[in-house]
This record gives structure tokens, sequence and C-alpha cells, in this order.
């Protein structure tokens, strides 16, 4: 019998394929990851080609990516995640932020979506997994971490013979001798005017004082209430700012000055010395600045810390409890921190990755950021950073303890007092 | 003879109901916007001022007036109203004070011109506040701003710790940015007050043998008060309400020196967490506020 194709058949095969195209489950391409960060140099281009990238494995699935400056992040990210419209994924610092998301329930505990085979947790190193672990739980991604040097320009070194320092004192000598040289030359500018140049310079002088161990428990307000901030140590690491600041290392005022304006400073050659973090390089080499050598913040005469610790802080991404596809988000998390990524991350941000495998196989970058990743595999302990490990109170009370410090309108054993008070309410609500 | 209906005639009702109903519709939709963005905002922080919770937290916990309490025993509270208080009285003198001068000067001080110096003056009421902000950030820069240059190639010291990193003196320089920016607005404001004064009076005054400053007490000053009420109460609102300046360019430091109202309720709210007690020190501002916005509109009546 031949099958006639006729207009009944035809209005029936078209009822049945409307039908079937209204009754189809949404198509894959819906899926749309909302990925939040900061505005880094080729942060953009590196996401965007990542996410070009994963369409491979998973085609279905879009990343909508949204940068932001920095401060202004720290704030919209709360208010976005506490409302409707908030991002899948989103950057954040290992510590106190991360810790608090996690505590008001907005971080997703991703332990169990990165631990499969390809996961993110069968990438990273152990170290860089705890960055983000609460309660034994994983809740964010370690994709990178930052470090800090104090950058030197060699050329100006080699002209007046000058050697590096190998403690802080000989750190005061140099400033010193280059103020002899010049004494309108800045030898350390410091840019202290959004207070966390200072606070990353205490972060690493009260290692340098009392090492990482002596300070934990501080930090952490689980020291006992009478004891909480009583080491010496705190006023002898704001001694030794006090000591860099009497030897001319700094601008005569630091607190009013920009921190753009001293990497200026540093990047157009007119100070030969910034303590700078592994991010400065970027911007160094775009301005041509290629010239430059670097060394960890010196050790402090009599004091107790370790040589081989140095000032490193995990950064990378959490997912929203919010979420509604948790599974795409840490598979696209996992995938960003992949050996193949993470060298491309390095290339194209310039940021260390948590994943070092092929770091060695980086192209284009310049060889300080070779250096740099060789001489980070050298550290033994990693120094988080007060603002972002303390609570926000007592970060807070440091940094304005810091700032009078400088000011002279503290001393330090008064600044310490200021940060115990401050650790001390807070230590009273827990 | 019979009298005249004392009620309105049936008539108009219509047409009265009619006007109310349109004028309902007219306003409808700002009473909306007020209602969504000013009026419930409001009531939920008053609400919230007698809780406990923070941004992230879903939990809100019931502490009666503990936010208002914890207000009166925070020093940084007071820092910050006597910093308010402050701005409010340096901004009247300048900017009201200042105008006022401005404004006599272009009224009757200069002949040519006038539209260009008041343009000119006028020019920075339109630049916002965040771009003035960033402007004098540059300008009072220790280490490449101008300021800092003009005040040395004139052989006078500079602040060792910077226009904007000395406690004693960061205040003042705010003020100063407020004044450059809103002088020109209240200079307007009175402008158009000593314009409006018609000239007989001058001329039927100067028969009496009022001049000079006798003019000015009895004819300038009574023609002027209102728009001085004014530009009063709006220079003083502004102070109290003053954030965007402060937050760009200290960001209420430093160590706290610059602290006002909005600035330390932010810092409460987004960088600690605290929104209850936040929100008990946005319903101070917001009554005090209040306060003002009712003195200007029973002043400006009894005008």
């Amino acid at each position: 019998m031949r099958f006639r194709f006729n207009g009944e058949v035809r209005l029936v095969a078209s009822a049945i394929l409307g039908a079937a195209i209204l009754a189809a489950p949404a198509r894959a391409e819906d899926i749309v990851i909302k990925m939040w960060t900061l505005d880094n140099n080729g942060y953009k281009e590196f996401i965007a080609e990542a996410a070009e990238s994963f369409k491979a494995t998973h085609p279905n699935v879009s990343i909508e990516h949204q940068i932001f400056p920095g401060d202004p992040y720290k704030t919209a990210l709360k208010v976005a995640l506490v409302g409707s419209d908030g991002p899948d994924v989103f950057f954040n610092w290992a510590g106190d932020r991360a810790t608090q998301l996690v505590k008001d329930k907005l971080a997703l505990d991703i332990t169990d979506y990165g631990d499969v085979p390809g996961g993110f947790a069968k990438v990273l190193p152990q170290g860089l997994l705890d960055s983000f672990r609460y309660d034994g739980r994983l809740y964010g991604v370690a994709t990178d971490a930052v470090t800090k040097y104090v950058f030197y320009d060699k050329a100006y070194f080699a002209e007046h013979k000058l050697e590096l320092p190998k403690t802080l004192g000989e750190l005061g000598g140099l400033c010193k001798a280059i103020r002899q040289i010049d004494p309108d030359t800045i030898p350390m500018p410091l840019g202290n005017k959004t207070r966390w140049k200072a606070i990353h310079w205490m972060t690493m002088l009260n290692e340098r004082a009392m090492g990482v161990e002596a300070t934990a428990a501080d930090y952490d307000l689980s020291r006992p209430a009478d004891q909480l901030y009583t080491d010496p140590g705190y006023a002898k690491a704001f001694q030794a700012l006090i000591d860099l600041q009497d030897a001319g290392c700094f601008e005569d005022a630091p607190n009013a000055t920009e921190y753009a304006i001293a990497d200026s400073m540093f990047i157009t050659r007119a100070s030969p010395m910034e303590y700078c973090g592994s991010w400065c390089t970027s911007a160094l080499d775009q301005a041509g600045f290629t010239d430059y050598g670097f060394f960890r913040l010196p050790v402090m005469e009599g004091g107790k810390g370790n040589p081989d610790a140095n000032f490193l802080v995990p950064e990378g991404y959490q997912v929203s409890a919010k979420t509604a596809h948790p599974q795409e988000a840490v598979e696209w998390l996992s995938f960003l921190v992949s050996d193949e990524q993470a060298l491309k991350f390095a290339e194209k941000v310039q940021f260390l990755p948590s994943n070092t495998r092929l770091i060695d196989k980086a192209e284009g970058v310049p060889q300080s950021f070779k250096d740099i990743a060789s001489e980070v595999a050298t550290v033994k302990e990693g120094v988080n950073v007060l603002d972002a490990l303390l609570e926000a109170t007592v970060a807070d009370a440091y940094m304005n303890a810091t700032v009078e410090v400088l000011n002279r309108t503290l001393t330090p054993e008064a600044a310490v007092g200021k940060v115990r008070e401050a650790a001390l309410a807070v230590q009273a609500k827990k | 003879m019979p009298f005249p209906p004392t009620s309105k005639p049936a008539g108009r009702r219509p047409a009265m109901k009619a006007g109310a109903v349109s004028a309902t519709a007219m306003m409808a939709p700002a009473l909306i916007l007020v209602g969504v963005f000013i009026l419930i905002p409001a009531i939920v922080a008053v609400i919230g001022s007698f809780f406990d919770f923070s941004m992230t937290s879903a939990n809100w916990t019931y502490v009666g007036g503990a936010n208002y309490r914890r207000a009166v025993t925070d020093p940084l509270f007071w820092l910050a109203i006597s910093n308010n208080v402050f701005i409010v009285v340096g901004s009247v003198i300048s900017q009201v004070g200042g105008g006022a001068i401005l404004a006599a000067i272009l009224d009757r001080g200069i002949r040519r011109g006038g539209v260009f110096y008041r343009t000119i003056i006028f020019m920075p009421v339109v630049i916002s506040s965040i771009a003035v902000a960033f402007v004098w950030m540059l300008i009072l820069d220790p280490n490449v701003g101008p300021l800092n240059a003009v005040v040395k190639a004139l052989g006078l010291p500079t602040p060792k710790l910077g226009w904007l990193g000395d406690p004693s003196i960061s205040l003042w320089m705010l003020l100063l940015i407020a004044a450059w920016q809103n002088v020109g607005f209240q200079m307007m404001l009175i402008l158009a007050g000593l314009q409006a004064i018609p000239k007989e009076h001058y001329e039927a005054a100067s028969l009496d043998g009022a001049r000079g400053l006798k003019a000015f007490w009895y004819i300038t000053l009574p023609g002027i008060r209102n728009v001085l009420v004014l530009a009063t109460l709006i220079t003083v609102i502004g102070g109290f309400k003053v954030f965007d300046l402060v937050f760009v360019t200290t960001g209420g430091g430093p160590a706290n020196a610059t602290q006002v109202l909005g600035t330390y309720t932010y810092t409460q709210a987004f960088s600690f967490g605290n929104m209850g007690y936040a929100n008990a020190m946005a319903v101070v501002l917001l009554v005090t506020a209040a306060l003002l916005g009712w003195l200007q509109v029973r002043l400006s009546r009894r005008g």
C-alpha cells in the first residue's frame, strides 16, 4: 500500500512535531555559569579562551564572565550572594573572607564534586587544597598564590655598588646609603593610603619576629584571653617598621600616598626598590622595565622567624550555594586548574598557578616570572596576609594601628594594645 | 427671600472627584517610587535596628535597643557625629557664607564678565562628587600633587604626613573640597534672591537716608532671608549625609580621623557585617535628616 502524505497526515505530523518541540527539555545550551572575578591583566582573555575550550567537553555550558575592581568587589559579592542574581562561581581570597561565606552557608561544599577523576582535588597539592578547607570539607579551588618580594633596580645597584641585604638592619642601612647618594630619592616607596600595603609589611614582620607557629593562636583567636596578643614580638615587629621609616626607606607621607603612585615610582625608576607582589611583574614588563631583581624580606636580627617562610596567599574560586548547576560549575573550575589551563593561566595572567606541573613550559612570560616560580618552590612555610586571615574588625584595628605607628601617633606597644583590644572584643562575642 | 444653599452644588462633586482621581493618578508614579525606594527601606532599617544580623546571614536575632545602646557607648560613633557637626558648621560658613559673598560681588561688584565668572564658579556643581574626589586626591598628593609644589615654591612648609594623611588637617581638606564643589550652588541661590529684591526698595531707602550697611541690614537681609534659610538647611542636611566625598578621598582615615556617620555606617554594614548596628546608625541619620527637613518646611512656611 502506498503511503499517502495527504493533508490530514501532515496536520497530525505537524501537531506531533510541535508537541514534541514544546515538550522537549530545555536545550542543553541553556546552562549558563555566571562567573565573577577581579579585573587583573589578561584575566578576561584567559577566561574567554578557556570557556571556548571547555565547550569541547561541555557543549551545553556557556560561561558569563564579569570582572570587578578589588574593593567594590568585596561588597558587591556579599550583596549578590544574598540576593537572587548572584554568580555561580566567584573569586575569593583564602582565609576569613572565604570561611565567613561557608559559615553563612553561601559557599557550596564541593568536596564530592571535586574528588573524581579529573577533578581539582586530584590535581592540586594538599597544601593549596587545605587553604579552602573547613571542618574537613572543601569549599573552594585554589587557582593561584600571590607572594611578595623586595624588587630592586639591578642597574642602580650595580652603578652604586650596593649589596643585597641579609637582615632587616642591613635593609635599613641600604636605605640610608641610597639617601646619601641622593636625599630626594625615596629608596622604597610604601603607598599606604588604602592601608593594605603596610599590613603586608606587618604580615611578614610578625613572621620575622615570632614565626608562624607563635602567632597562629592569636590570629585565629584560640589563645586564652589573658595571653592574646601579649607576645612582645608584635611590638618588636612594629618597631622594625619604625626603624625602616627612620632609616629613610619610605616617603614622608606614606599614609597619604596611593599605592599606584608608589608603584609608579619604582616602575619609572625614580625609586630603586619596592616591596611588591608577584603580580607586579606584568606591570613592570608592560612598562618595558625588565632589568630588575628581587629578594625575600630579610630576617630580623634576633627574630624567631623562619628564613624559608615567605608571604604566600592562596586565591581561588568558590561556588555559590545557590547555584542551579553545581556539577557543571565544579567541572568548570576543575578544568581551569587542569595542567593545560594552568599553563595558559601562567602565560596570560602571569600569576603563579596552583597547578605548577607544566610551569617550565610557559612561553611568552618574562624570565622574572619563571624565577619567581622557582623561588616560590623553595618556600617551606607560607605566610597568609593579615587582612585576609584575621577577623574583619581585628584586621581593621591592625591596619589602623599600623597607620598610627607610621604617623607616630601610637607607640608600638600602644598599637599592639589596640589590636589586642579588638581581638578581645571579638573573642568575647564567640 | 430664600437664602442660597450653603452646601456646595451637587453638580461639582463629580468634577472634584474626577480631579482627585486624576491628581492621584499623576502622583502615583512618584508615590510608588518614594514608597519602594525610600519608605519601605526606611521601615526595614528601623525594624532591622532592633535585630542582630549580618548581610550574609539568614538569622535575625532580636536584641531590643542594644544597637542604640552600643552606639551611645561607641567612641567611633561619637567621633563620626562630631566630624559631621564639624563639616556642617564648616560648610555653612564656607559654602553659604562664601556663596553670599560671591553672590554680592557678582550682583553689585562686577560690571563685566558676570556670566563668565558665574559659569566658572558654578561648574564644579555639575561634576560628580567621585570625579571631584579623584581630582583633589591628585592635587593633594604629597609626592606628585601640584599643591605641595606651589607651597614649596612659596617657601612654606608642607605637612609632613600629607594633606590627607595628617589627622589634624585631613578634615579641613574635606571641607575645602566640599566648599570648592558646592559654593557655586549656594552662590546661584543667593544671587537669585538678591536679584529678586526690587530696586525701588533701595531707591526709597536711599531717600530716607538708609545706605550701605543700613540698606543691607534692613532691605537685603530680609529680602534674602528665605533663601539663606533654604541654603543653610540644604547645606546642613548635606553635611550630615556626606558619604561619597569622604569615602573616596580618605575612606574615613587616617585611622578613623575623618570617619563620618555615612562612612562608619557603611563600614559596620559591609566590612564588619554588623547590619543591625549599621541600621541603628542609619536610623539616627534618618531622624536627624527628617527633623532638619521638617525645620526647613516650617521655616519656609513662616517666611
